[in-house]
C-alpha cells in the first residue's frame, strides 16, 4: 500500500510504552513537541476515539497564527498501540474544508503504531499519507489554470512516469 | 514529451517521432510547455533541442522532501520530549 507520496518513519526509543503513548496522545504533552520552534502550539484538542477531534492552533513570534485551526478527525485508537487521524475529515467524519495555503491546505492522514519491546524500550512507526498534492503544488507554482488542459494532461502522464521509474 | 525530456534533452523530431501527431501540433505543444516555463529550448542550425527546466522539476519533488523533513523533525522533538519526561519521572 506504500505510495511514493507516503512518508514512513520507524524508530526505537529508550522509554517505556506508557510514557511514549501518553506523550503522543495527551494534548498537554503533544503541545510541547508538535510545532517547530519558535512556533508554538497554543491550543490543542485531541479526543482519542474514532470521530474525535484533533485540532491545533499554531502561533509564532513573527505573527503567524493558524487561528482556531481546521479540526481534523481521529480515525482509530487502540490504546497503547495505534493512533490514526486525518485532516481530510472534520470531527465525526464530516468532510473537511482545506485552508487555501499553509500547513492546513493539503489533506494528510497519519497512522502511528507503537510496540512494547520490553526492557523499557518502545518501537514506533509513523506513516504520513498524502494525496497527489505534489502535483497540485507544482501546478500552482507554475501558475496553471484550467484552460491549459493539454499541458496538465501531459503533466499527469509525466508524474506517472516519474512514479513508475522511481 | 515531458516523460521523454525527464530522461534528458531531445530534439523536436525525436520528441515527435513516437507520437501520433503532426509536426506542427507537436511544435504547438512544445510552445505551450515553453511558455509555461516547464521546458526551454534552443536552436542550433536546423535542430531545436528541448530540455526540462530543472527548477520546475525540483518543485514537485521538493514538496515531498519538505514534508519528510517536517515529519522527521517533529519526531526528533517528540523523542527529545519523551526523554525529558522520563528524566522527570525518574527524579520524582
Amino acid at each position: 500500500m506504500t505510495d511514493k507520496l507516503d512518508l514512513v518513519l520507524e524508530r526505537t526509543i529508550d522509554a517505556p510504552i506508557d510514557l511514549v503513548w501518553a506523550a503522543y496522545t495527551n494534548p498537554e504533552h503533544l503541545k510541547r513537541w508538535f510545532a517547530p520552534r519558535p512556533y508554538e502550539i497554543t491550543e490543542c484538542e485531541l479526543d482519542p476515539r474514532p470521530g474525535g477531534i484533533f485540532r491545533i492552533r499554531m502561533q509564532g513570534p513573527d505573527g503567524f497564527d493558524t487561528g482556531h485551526g481546521n479540526p481534523g478527525c481521529v480515525l482509530e485508537v487502540v490504546e497503547g498501540k495505534k493512533l490514526a487521524w486525518t485532516s481530510a475529515l472534520a470531527p465525526q467524519y464530516r468532510p473537511a474544508e482545506m485552508a487555501s495555503e499553509g500547513c492546513e491546505s493539503f489533506p494528510m492522514t497519519a497512522i502511528v503504531t507503537f510496540e512494547d519491546l520490553g526492557n523499557g524500550k518502545t518501537a514506533y512507526k509513523a506513516v504520513a499519507l498524502h494525496a497527489n498534492e505534489a502535483d497540485k503544488e507544482k501546478h500552482e507554482q507554475m501558475g496553471f489554470n484550467e484552460g491549459w488542459g493539454t499541458v496538465a494532461g501531459q503533466l499527469e502522464e509525466f508524474a506517472q512516469s516519474l512514479r513508475a521509474n522511481a | 514529451m515531458l516523460a521523454r525530456l525527464a530522461r534528458g534533452p531531445a530534439s523536436v523530431s525525436e520528441l515527435a517521432q513516437p507520437l501520433e501527431m503532426s509536426l506542427p501540433a507537436v511544435m504547438q505543444h512544445l510552445k505551450a510547455l515553453e511558455d509555461s516555463g516547464l521546458i526551454r529550448s534552443e536552436k542550433k542550425g536546423r535542430v531545436r533541442t528541448c530540455r526540462l527546466n530543472p527548477g520546475v522539476l525540483a518543485s514537485a519533488e521538493q514538496w515531498l522532501v519538505d514534508r519528510r523533513s517536517e515529519w522527521e523533525k517533529r519526531h526528533d522533538r517528540f523523542e527529545e520530549y519523551v526523554m525529558d519526561l522520563k528524566d522527570k519521572e525518574l527524579k520524582a
